[in-house]
């Protein structure tokens, strides 16, 4: 199987997720109608089969750790970000689920979710089983919201201050990028799935000869995408947050406090 | 007898009298305050920039003639070594650090740095530094290994003199005190400034030295680790980075550029400072967009911690380490030119007055524009590969180390003394100053952009005469002399200014922030009365009333100081996160690679754990405490403090009882790496945990005193962050050492 061949024809059209993507959708719309943001919304679905449908699930799926980081990343930042960036400003929590919005719990579930999914045997199951597959997107996504809660919850006032926000981001940057130094240069394989994949598409000679990518580079990759992109993730959040931060006013009486 | 009497008696009064003691000889030596520490820091950087530059003439004076012998290939190695180790270390940073001591408390309307005396040890530990580190030329040899110091050539066997210990030795002194001074630098900002002066209406000068703190504290302890591993290494037969025995010389390399990298940000911030505040003063402009210039420090603070990998792409890290660290590293490019832009564009328009301290900007800033480039180019790995060791290199750091960091320290002196002394310094001899600086600083780096390229590589005594080669050289080593006759007469500027110059009057230069609010030079309070501050130019605001600055934030002087005591503990407590981090970090590596020897199965885990509940009980025993003395109950408090304190020592009984099973069955640092890591990051916790109980038997011993009266909770309160700390990081350590080896 050629590159082009891989790109076009390894797309999993799970009808689950599709039909998921569609509730939601309609869910989303029947609760905020335009209220909300859903250009947000819809990137956010998007994004989601993405990580999800493509060939980066395909190669995901056993094959290389990198791709798995990747979605990794996909679900954990990405996609809760881009909801909760799709509420509408107004909205609040309902009082049952304040707990998950004390800063530490978010820090935790952000953190922990980089940390717990690596360890090694939790690792290997989600790549060899698909019921903790399942379990594991979940929980990416539910543990990316409560961390980005702090940063993007819809009210200004659920929010943390500029200023601890970017110590809260900056601490998490630091966590996750530790976890990224030790994937890179870790000898031993973090996630023994990926060393010896399973051929179910027929793309290892793929992999392996033209592409380069042996096991130990993959996992390096892997690692090196937790350290460095990520932390760009990081980063722009925190420049974000002195966005928010400097272009905090007083009410003027000419300017009318949006 | 009457002789002695009335000779106490004026003693006593020239010691009690406040005018008198402060021309005392003696209280520039015992001073806490910090506009004298300053003056400190920058005499003491002056007098190693003179001793640095000396050593970059010597070597200049080598390679003027191919073949030449005027000095030994060993004293090249050392002077090389002796000039960067100074000029970064005992120049650039005592002075960026001698400015920020002056004027960053003036700035913020404050009477003085938030812990005056720590600042003063903080300065203190330079002079020993430098001590320290010159004192290896008389106890066997200047260190001979290059600045970085790299492993193996830097370890025992081959570099078998005291230099390098010495290297070392000086270098975590000198570390600690820029650690000191950053906790210092951020306990000030947050909790010492003035009323109305919030964090967004800092001056930038502030803000951007406020930023820099943290990647010092990040930064450092990473060096201090490492150099810890390195003495380990040379003084107790360690492994850590003896390829022969297991050990990784690329980790050395690892640790000190993960330093090293931040460091050319630790140096550069401040310059960046320096400019952002005397190009608007000279343009009689506000800096054009302050909000960039404020954000893409902190963006270039955060990309800076991970870029260090594009020094080591000649190392051969492999094609994916590579391209990442090449992107990040081009990343830094944008916030970098984003601060050029804002630069250039406040003098755009601007009624630009071109005096000294302009000058040496205007410098700064094309100069500076120059590294950037070269810099970026050292981004692309194959480009690299081509110039790293060669004197293109020299030249591209040259141009951020005296193209910009240096002209900017030359533009702050011309600006600052009149504050610091009363006096203006002369226009003429700084203008001297400035076109010999130029003429002899490119006359010097230009051309080694071009030597590079034909392949002269660094760090060779001498070069054969090859065709370009010479006159290249000569070239170069003639500019040198332009440059150490600039440096002549910026110090008889100095002297002559200082005795005869000008009366400078509180604000010569019609500047707009606070230090020019107060006398020249102020008080030792620093302020009688401090102008109404709404905006970031209060006395832009004052001279102009009909047309004020723009309100920065809410309309009120109401700001939030957080306790001083807690700020400080907290930012020390992140310092040794990282210090912990790196020796973390350096057992998991080498417990990945295991050798023949002792393995983490000799340790006993199930006492192990029982001496980890103690220890950890003891952060629930000192809350009590804590809880005690708010409800002021003396004999509680004292009973759960003690019992603190000797859960914390049967801590210290039970990692005894460890170590000396280990070495009777003759384990010790020197058996194989595994010990080696163990007793290092183990020993180093033990070591906390022990001045943790020093600092507890204090508080324990005021307390019992009873001089633990109210107003010192904060105290306690901080030594107790800290001990919470100590208890965390071993979790950590337990985790690592004791826990995972069952997991397999």
């Amino acid at each position: 199987m050629t590159t082009y061949q891989l790109l076009t024809t390894a797309w999993e059209w799970n009808p689950t997720l599709l039909l998921l993507c569609s509730l939601a959708l309609a869910g989303y719309f029947l609760a905020f109608g335009l209220r909300g943001r859903p250009a947000y919304f819809v990137g956010a679905l998007v994004i989601f089969l993405v990580a999800l449908v493509s060939p980066l699930n395909a190669l995901a799926d056993g094959y290389l750790f990198s791709a798995h980081m990747v979605q990794h990343i996909l679900l954990v930042l990405i996609v809760p970000a881009l909801l909760l960036l799709s509420l509408p400003r107004s909205l609040s929590l309902p009082r049952s689920l304040r707990t998950f919005t004390y800063p530490l719990i978010g820090w935790i579930a952000g953190v922990g979710a980089m940390w717990l999914w690596h360890a090694p045997a939790l690792c290997n199951a989600a790549t060899t089983l698909k019921t903790v597959s399942v379990i594991q997107t979940i929980s990416l996504l539910l543990m990316g919201s409560v961390f980005w809660w702090q940063a993007l919850a819809p009210r200004d006032a659920d929010r943390l201050s500029p200023l601890a926000g970017i110590a809260y981001l900056f601490t998490a940057c630091i966590a996750c990028s530790v976890l990224g130094i030790i994937l890179t240069f870790a000898p031993v394989s973090i996630c023994p799935a990926y060393q010896q994949p399973i051929d179910r598409l027929g793309i290892l000679n793929l992999i392996r000869g033209q592409w380069g990518l042996t096991s130990d580079r993959d996992q390096q990759i892997g690692g090196l995408m937790m350290w460095v992109p990520m932390c760009l993730i990081y980063v722009t959040a925190i420049l974000a947050q002195l966005v928010r931060w400097q272009s905090q006013s007083a009410p003027h009486p000419e300017k009318s406090h949006a | 007898m009457n002789g002695t009497t009335t000779t106490t008696a004026m003693f006593r009064a020239a010691i009690l009298d406040p005018a008198k003691r402060a021309h005392y000889r003696l209280a520039w030596l015992s001073t806490v305050d910090h506009k004298r520490i300053a003056v400190l820091y920058l005499l003491t950087g002056l007098f190693f920039f003179v001793v640095g530059g000396v050593e970059a003439l010597l070597m200049r004076l080598q390679l003027a003639l191919p073949n030449n012998h005027f000095l030994q290939p060993d004293t090249f190695n050392q002077l090389f070594t002796m000039h960067g180790t100074t000029m970064i270390f005992l120049v650039v940073m005592p002075v960026m650090f001698g400015f920020v001591n002056y004027v960053l408390p003036l700035q913020i309307g404050a009477r003085d740095m938030a812990f005056p005396r720590l600042n003063a040890l903080g300065f203190w530990l330079v002079p020993f530094g430098g001590i320290l580190l010159h004192f290896s030329v008389l106890a066997g040899g200047a260190p001979a290994v290059g600045w970085f110091s790299y492993t193996p050539l830097s370890e025992t066997p081959y570099s078998s003199n005291l230099g390098v210990d010495y290297w070392a030795v000086a270098l975590f002194v000198l570390g600690i005190g820029s650690i000191a001074l950053a906790i210092n630098i951020i306990a000030t900002v947050i909790s010492r400034r003035a009323p109305g002066m919030t964090m967004r209406r800092l001056p930038l000068f502030t803000w951007i030295n406020f930023v820099n703190a943290f990647i010092i504290i990040f930064a450092l302890p990473v060096l201090n680790a490492g150099l810890a591993m390195l003495l380990i290494d040379r003084q107790l037969e360690g492994h850590f980075f003896l390829p022969l025995r297991g050990g990784s010389a690329v980790l050395w390399q690892h640790i000190f550029w993960a330093f090293g990298h931040p460091e050319v940000y630790i140096m550069v911030l401040p310059a960046f400072g320096i400019v952002s505040e005397i190009i608007p003063v000279f343009s009689r402009k506000p800096i054009f967009g302050y909000e960039f210039v404020a954000a893409s420090s902190v963006a270039i603070a955060l990309l800076s911690l991970s870029v260090w990998g594009h020094h080591m792409f000649t190392v051969g890290m492999g094609r994916p380490l590579d391209l990442f660290f090449a992107i990040s590293s081009l990343l830094i490019a944008i916030p970098t030119g984003v601060k050029v832009l804002n630069w250039t564009a406040t003098m755009l328009g601007g009624r630009i007055r071109l005096q000294v301290p302009m000058f040496f900007c205007i410098a700064f800033l094309i100069q500076f524009l120059c590294a950037g480039i070269t810099g970026v180019s050292h981004a692309v790995v194959p480009l690299d590969w081509q110039t790293k060791n060669s004197y293109f290199l020299i030249a591209h750091f040259h141009f951020v180390a005296v193209g910009a960091i240096v002209f900017a320290a030359f533009a702050a002196v011309q600006y600052w003394f009149p504050k610091m002394s009363g006096r203006l310094l002369s226009e003429k001899l700084g203008k001297w100053t400035f076109w010999l600086m130029v003429i002899g600083f490119n006359m010097t780096f230009i051309i080694q952009h071009f030597l590079g390229l034909l392949g002269m590589p660094r760090r060779v005594f001498t070069y054969p005469d090859l065709p370009h080669f010479t006159w290249m050289n000569m070239l170069s080593t003639v500019g040198v002399f332009f440059m150490a006759a600039a440096a002549v007469i910026l110090v008889w500027n100095l002297v002559a200014s200082f005795f005869g110059g000008k009366i400078a009057g509180d604000n010569p230069w019609n500047a707009w922030t606070l230090e020019w609010a107060t006398t020249s030079p102020p008080p030792h309070e620093n302020f009688h009365a401090l102008p109404p501050i709404r905006s970031r130019r209060p006395l832009w605001d004052i001279a102009n009333p009909d047309r004020p600055d723009p309100i920065v934030g809410e309309n009120s002087s109401a700001i939030s100081l957080p306790n001083k005591n807690k700020t400080g503990i907290l930012t020390f407590i992140l310092s040794e996160t990282g210090f912990f981090l790196a020796l973390i970090l350096a057992y998991l590596f080498f417990y990945a690679h295991p050798q023949p020897g002792p393995t983490p199965r000799e340790l006993d885990v199930p006492r192990t754990l029982i001496f980890s509940v103690c220890l950890f009980a003891s952060s629930f025993t000192f809350w009590r405490s804590e809880i005690a003395m708010s409800k002021r109950q003396r004999g509680s408090m004292l009973g759960w403090l003690a019992l603190t304190v000797a859960l914390g020592g049967i801590f210290l009984v039970g990692q005894g009882a460890e170590y000396w099973k280990l070495f009777k069955t003759g384990v010790d640092v020197s058996t194989n790496l595994f010990s080696t890591t163990f007793f290092t990051l183990t020993g180093f916790h033990g070591l906390h945990v022990l001045l943790g109980l020093v600092a507890l038997l204090i508080f324990l011993w005021l307390a019992w005193r009873g001089d633990f009266a109210s107003g010192r909770e904060s105290a306690f309160e901080s030594a107790g962050y800290y001990w919470h700390f100590v208890d965390i990081v071993w979790v950590f350590v337990l985790l690592t050492v004791y826990i995972l080896p069952l997991l397999r």
